[in-house]
């Protein structure tokens, strides 16, 4: 890491001109992806995409500022909800209903910040679980947000445009998330970033040192929250259909798990943990259709346990390969990635 | 003008690609047909995963009869783990990248809601979605073909027969929240409304409770003779198990969903006994000729810990339509023979009630509901089926 | 008053499973400050190795329940052993991930075992035999579930309290590298915890499956354990019992007279209620962080 010599250093998007080619090459390939795989892939890279922009959001609060929230999927159902439920009964356009069901979300999300100003640790993750838990259980009760049977997404139609195919979606879905990326990368290098940092690490001395603890706190989950908003809003047009049930424990547990696994407090990390395991919950039911494992797994549960219950080997993998990133690196795929390139750069020696 | 360019275009094509007419449809090639399906194999809904390992039986026991007028049966089933998203995801890549030529079964109303509006557009048969919700036909869809009879009519059927036969007047019920439960409580509601009662107490129950004592209090506080069981068999269990343990002891019904008697009784330690329920299939020692020879499939192809239960064999059961209007296809399966096809199955019998389609029509319902019929069986202290009444149509 | 007095009866059952857990998670909460997420698959997979037992081989109850504790024992040691002593330099997070991941493993292989469907559990109690008191009916099971719940926590209280094991569980808790200072092998303290905590939950878990008994059935008590822990305050084990009780009997008392729909999620809102007033808990004395 080199030094940086002013602040207007410290915030620029891109350190080097290395850095922006990636970026560009990165860019490119974004834009070609569609074209090069088959449409399935795209649904995937959308799911993920989504899955992208929550870690992002959760990590702002988690791995900033040093909360924890078990409730994420609750923000997510109300982007979700809100989104088709203004657009369809009171006829928003799109790109208003997302922002707005969004900003719906973030008040939420402010509001369950004021008890998270005294709570920490399990207090605190009893406290957002149990919001994760109501709010679906209240949208269910609902008939207006159509109950327990669901709602499908309208037709999305933007200026022109017809975002019907996973291909239309897919450049929607690319262009906010890098948007909402480079957002949160420009917020953590500013002032309400260091202060989300310094409340993280120690919150009474960033008191003294002038930081609101009020304001900062509840606007981590504000932020955190209006992400999660946005990317329940976009997940509603992935699926095209949502219902209460989605939204489980489960989820947030998955939302969090995406967090540490990428790594606490970095914005790449949570690309690269959104990306590992939103893609193996996707693919990890393929694993008996593998040549050789999956015959291999096949007679291993003839002989000792079932055949009936052999799908369960996702969930193995899963919870496998997650004990196994954080036993070797508790900062997650991006400290990995930070002691490979230590590793390179001084490398062979 | 655009109209009359298109036609010479087609004209052309037809012309020169004779070829590209003969071509079978997606999915068929001249040695297999490849079927769809989904099904949760974990997750907390993995018990239902049986009806997809049935199917999975039956089309073997199909190929090694030698398949369909030549063509064996591929099925594609995957585990969705109850997950909508995750339905999605597997229906997209079988679908674009192997190529279905339709869809089978398929467990849950939530996961078949989600893909529904992509296999419709896709023009993609679907039979026998394993759930007797009303959304798949309310309203219904030319390539959708139901025949789980509705939990709607399911409840009438038991209400009916409680008031009608048993002169019960006081009925109750404890229903899932969600659109299963809801549509047994929109039935129940209707049938004893025609007959001037009503429901003395309706409770509804989540699917992550597990402690039941607070419904079944409201129950018995009702003092209803008659309780319609609208849950899981965990919940069932649970709620006529608190029941017991409280001495409340009305006449328990429930939906076909716990009509698996020899299970029940078991995991309720023999409390199952004298619960009438409606069964939309063939009891599982029944007699009927095509019983006994998927009980042979089942000893042949199905994985030894595989139980020969009611949500086994009714793998077979949804399926039934779909082969029988592909054998009929003879070799020309495409699509639209093949929905052609179902629309003239008039009266079929397997170990469902009888099936009937008719030529699509968007106001009609029925044209897609294939079949209504359910009868109602009680448990007896041997975990045995007693008929109570016989097939029976309700509207 | 029948009616209500019946629900406060009902919700100290239900409490009583609650608090079994709620004890289990306490245990270890209280050595290594990790919520352990994976304490309700932990009891799951001792209790199917009862049923494997007690069905499979026929081994009668007063030997496979006793086996049963030993392998809830053997497990908590492992998996502290294998796992969780392996993490470096662990942060709580990622601690509570491993446990997650830990939980999705051991769901995993009982699902795969034996399977989705329900079982049927050869419990020498019948869940369904009950008592009256006047017109109250309390089930022999729910009895027997409180005398355990009550017995257990006495017992852990006496063994904290006067104990030369249980003294240094509390030194391990107070301050770690002090207390290996003082001899004390904090690692197999550790481990120790981890052993004891499996085996209270495993408890939970038996005393859970006459009723039902499938893959998924430990995850809901898990959680409202791991609740009215919180409720009472993490680290106090009258606090987690109390805590418990207190859960059980509002949710039948909230599902009888205002909304059954959300009797599930009531704890939570006032779980959070409490917490805005004493943000420790009950129990817990609130710990004011220094400079």
């Amino acid at each position: 890491m080199d030094m940086k010599r002013d602040y207007y250093e410290d915030v620029k998007l891109f350190t080097s001109g290395v850095g922006f080619f990636w970026f560009l090459v990165l860019m490119v390939f974004l834009a070609a992806y569609p074209f090069l795989v088959k449409n399935y892939y795209v649904y995937v890279a959308n799911y993920i995409a989504i899955n992208i922009i929550v870690v992002i959001g959760l990590n702002i609060l988690v791995g900033y500022t040093g909360q924890i929230s078990l409730g994420h999927a609750g923000f997510f159902a109300i982007g979700a909800y809100g989104t088709l439920i203004l657009m369809t009964k009171l006829s928003f356009p799109f790109l208003l209903a997302l922002p707005v069901s969004a900003l719906i979300a973030s008040v939420f999300g402010f509001l369950l910040g004021l008890p998270a100003l005294r709570l920490e640790g399990p207090y605190l993750s009893i406290a957002t679980l149990g919001f994760g838990l109501t709010i679906t259980r209240v949208i269910g009760k609902i008939e207006f947000f159509g109950g327990r049977q669901g709602l499908h997404a309208p037709e999305l139609v933007i200026g022109p445009w017809h975002l019907n195919t996973d291909r239309d979606f897919y450049y929607l879905l690319m262009v906010i998330t890098v948007l909402m990326t480079v957002g949160a990368r420009n917020l953590i290098k500013t002032r309400v970033g260091r202060a989300f940092v310094a409340i993280r690490d120690a919150d009474i001395a960033a008191e003294t040192m002038g930081v609101n603890l009020v304001f900062y706190k509840t606007l981590a989950f504000a932020v955190s929250a209006f992400y999660t908003g946005i990317a329940g809003g976009l997940f509603a047009f992935v699926l095209r259909f949502i219902e209460p049930e989605l939204f489980s424990l489960f989820m947030s547990i998955m939302f969090l798990a995406m967090v540490v696994v990428g790594g606490l407090g970095s914005i790449m990390g949570s690309i690269a943990g959104a990306c590992l395991l939103g893609w193996l919950d996707l693919q990890l039911r393929n694993i008996l259709s593998l040549p050789y494992i999956g015959s291999w797994l096949e007679s291993l549960s003839k002989s000792y346990f079932s055949l009936t219950g052999v799908s369960n080997i996702q969930f193995i993998l899963f919870g496998l390969i997650m004990v196994l990133i954080m036993l070797f690196e508790p900062l997650g795929i991006f400290g990995i990635w930070i002691r490979t390139k230590k590793y390179w750069k001084t490398w062979p020696f | 003008m655009k109209k009359k360019l298109l036609s010479v275009l087609l004209a052309a094509a037809m012309v020169f690609g004779i070829s590209f007419y003969a071509a079978a449809e997606e999915g068929v090639t001249d040695t297999e047909i490849h079927i769809g399906q989904w099904g949760p194999q974990t997750g907390p809904a993995a018990a239902w995963g049986s009806v997809a390992r049935g199917t999975d039986a039956y089309f073997k026991m199909i190929n090694d009869e030698g398949g369909i007028n030549g063509r064996k049966l591929v099925l594609h089933m995957f585990d969705d783990g109850y997950n909508p998203a995750k339905t999605m995801a597997g229906v997209k890549e079988l679908q674009e990248g192997k190529g279905m030529f339709a869809w089978v079964s398929g467990v849950g109303t939530a996961t078949g809601l989600a893909v529904k509006e992509y296999l419709m557009e896709k023009k993609i048969p679907w039979v026998g979605p394993a759930s007797g919700s009303q959304v798949w036909t309310n309203p219904p869809s030319k390539y959708l073909f139901a025949d789980y009879p509705l939990y709607y009519i399911e409840a009438k059927a038991l209400c009916n027969y409680g008031a009608t036969k048993l002169g019960k007047k006081k009925f109750a019920m404890i229903y899932q929240n969600d659109d299963y439960g809801k549509n047994g409580l929109a039935g129940a509601q209707e049938e004893l409304g025609k007959l001037g009662l009503k429901l003395v107490e309706a409770v509804p129950v989540e699917v992550t409770d597990t402690d039941l004592k607070p419904h079944v209090m409201k129950l018995k506080q009702s003092e209803a003779d008659v309780v319609l069981l609208w849950v899981t068999p965990s919940h069932a269990v649970r709620t006529i198990g608190t029941g017991a343990a409280m001495q409340f002891a009305p006449q328990w019904m429930s939906t076909s969903t716990c009509s698996d008697f020899p299970f029940m009784n078991t995991i309720s330690k023999g409390l199952w006994t004298n619960v009438i329920a409606a069964s939309f299939g063939e009891v599982p020692d029944s007699p009927n000729p095509l019983m006994q020879k998927y009980k042979k499939a089942h000893e042949k192809y199905a994985a030894k810990e595989e139980r020969w239960g009611v949500f086994f064999y009714a793998g077979f059961g949804f399926v039934e339509p779909a082969v029988e209007a592909l054998k009929r296809c003879g070799k020309d399966v495409t699509r639209e023979r093949f929905v052609k096809e179902m629309e003239g199955l008039k009266n079929f019998k397997g170990i469902l009630g009888k099936v009937n389609f008719k030529p699509f029509n968007e106001k009609d319902p029925s044209s897609r509901q294939g079949t209504n019929e359910v009868f109602l069986v009680q448990c007896t202290e041997t975990s045995g089926y007693k008929m109570l009444t016989d097939w029976t149509k309700y509207e | 008053m029948l009616d209500f007095l019946q629900m406060v009866v009902s919700g100290i059952a239900v409490g009583s499973s609650y608090a079994l857990m709620g004890l289990a998670m306490v245990i270890i909460y209280k050595t290594s400050e990790v919520p352990n997420f994976a304490q309700g698959e932990m009891a799951l997979i001792s209790v199917f190795f009862a049923f494997m037992l007690l069905s499979h081989y026929g081994i009668p109850s007063y030997i496979a329940f006793p086996s049963t504790l030993a392998f809830a024992a053997i497990l908590g040691f492992f998996l502290e052993f294998t796992v969780l002593r392996r993490a470096k330099n662990p942060n709580v997070l990622g601690m509570i991930v491993i446990t997650i991941g830990l939980e999705m493993i051991l769901l995993g292989l009982v699902s795969w075992k034996f399977g989705a469907d329900h079982k049927d559990m050869p419990f020498p109690i019948s869940p369904y035999e009950s008592f009256a008191i006047g017109k109250m009916f309390v089930s022999t099971l729910e009895v027997l579930t409180l005398c355990v719940a009550l017995v257990m926590m006495v017992t852990l209280f006496l063994f904290f309290r006067f104990s030369k094991l249980g003294m240094a569980v509390k030194a391990t808790q107070q301050n770690r590298s002090a207390a290996r200072l003082m001899g004390i092998r904090t690692n197999r303290i550790m481990m120790f915890t981890w052993g004891m905590s499996s085996v209270v939950g495993c408890v939970a878990g038996l005393l859970l499956t006459p009723v039902s008994m499938d893959p998924f059935m430990m995850w809901d008590p898990m959680l409202k354990g791991f609740a009215s822990a919180v409720l009472g305050g993490m680290t106090s084990l009258p606090g987690a019992v109390f805590g418990a009780y207190m859960l059980g009997i509002i949710e039948n008392l909230f599902g009888g007279y205002v909304s059954i729909e959300f009797k599930s999620v009531v704890a939570f809102v006032i779980i959070v209620l409490v917490l805005c007033v004493k943000p420790s808990g009950l129990f817990a004395r609130h710990y004011v962080k220094k400079v």
